[in-house]
């Protein structure tokens, strides 16, 4: 009977994933490249933001778009028509982009053709929290529609990220309260920049880019 | 359910980890998670039995998951270590700084970890 040995191994199961997103932030910053990473739940209006982003950026930056999504390119298509490049990551069943997944299409361009490089992730409030993608900041979108519980229901995803949307204020009044959900944003994470967006209207997006650090 | 990419995740470190010890057969892998990771135990160990079903080196191998301490920092006194108390009433994963009684902390989410893995190593 062959002989069996217990190897002790007290290697973090996250890794191998973290390693290659340190490396993805590193060349990022050595090439004074900007990574974002929108992280949000499914019809907060991610991918509307993201249009209005390419819409006001685009003229002055290269901006790379990563879309990630079950299925369909429909996200990509959309963003792209406001002068973004994109690519669409299908994940089949997975919910969350990785490291890996945000590599290989690094690896299919060129880094320096652009500037600005923005992966919207797939629609959950769960799973992409514990998934570094190497964004320099994690962002969290979620709307007023969602219901007044929607924060803390979910501290995960605020407590991994630097900024929080509140979106869809235009319906702000209308049955719908956006103070509540910006509070709880900011009481859930020290430092949290909290910002009230309506993506259909254009509120907010301004105040989105001077937090992002872009010059516009 | 991010469990099955965890579970992949384990499976690939273990891979590397059969090869460079020239092993024919996994027996049993512990890995220990805090009770704020973010991980059920249940579909973790299920999504591994989906994941090694088809390779060899895993077959009647066992995963077993052991609780581990959480671990706060505090933002106002750089205290790690165990929270005073349970998550904030209001707040669920917000916690009290047992040094400081700050509520400004940080909780470790990520603390999921390959302890050991047992091996059947073929005699030379």
């Amino acid at each position: 009977m062959s002989p069996e040995k217990k190897v002790v191994v007290k290697k973090l199961a996250y890794q191998v994933n973290d390693e290659l997103a340190d490396k993805i932030r590193e060349v990022m910053k050595s090439k004074n490249k900007l990574f974002f990473n929108m992280m949000g739940s499914i019809g907060s209006g991610k991918t509307l933001i993201l249009e209005r982003l390419a819409a006001k950026l685009s003229s002055k930056y290269r901006v790379f778009v990563i879309n990630g999504d079950v299925a369909t390119t429909i996200d990509a298509d959309r963003i792209a028509k406001q002068g973004a490049t994109t690519v669409q990551i299908n994940t089949g069943g997975g919910c969350h982009l990785s490291a890996k997944l945000i590599q290989n299409e690094l690896d299919k361009i060129n880094i320096d053709d652009y500037d600005i490089f923005i992966a919207e992730n797939v629609g959950n409030l769960i799973c992409p929290a514990a998934w570094d993608i190497g964004a320099q900041l994690n962002i969290t979108v979620v709307s007023i529609t969602e219901g007044e519980y929607v924060v803390k229901k979910h501290p995960i995803i605020f407590k991994s990220a630097e900024i929080a949307i509140i979106n869809k204020c235009d319906l702000d009044g209308l049955g719908f309260n956006s103070d509540v959900l910006a509070e709880d944003a900011a009481k859930i994470k020290s430092g949290m920049k909290v910002i009230l967006t309506s993506a259909k209207t254009g509120q907010g997006i301004d105040e989105l880019i001077t937090a992002l650090g872009i010059e516009y | 359910m991010h469990e099955y990419s965890v579970a992949s995740a384990i499976v690939d470190q273990v891979k590397a980890i059969i090869e460079e010890h020239k092993a024919t057969q996994v027996k049993k892998i512990i890995v220990s998670a805090s009770p704020y990771d973010v991980i059920i135990p249940e579909l973790l160990i299920e999504a591994y039995g989906i994941i090694t079903a088809e390779l060899d080196k895993f077959k009647n191998s066992t995963l077993e998951m052991q609780i581990s301490k959480a671990e706060i920092s505090c933002l106002e006194c750089d205290y790690k270590g165990e929270p005073a108390e349970e998550g904030d009433p209001e707040f669920a994963y917000n916690f009290i700084c047992p040094k400081c009684e700050s509520r400004d902390t940080h909780i470790n989410m990520k603390n999921l970890t390959i302890e050991t893995v047992d091996l059947v190593i073929p005699d030379n």
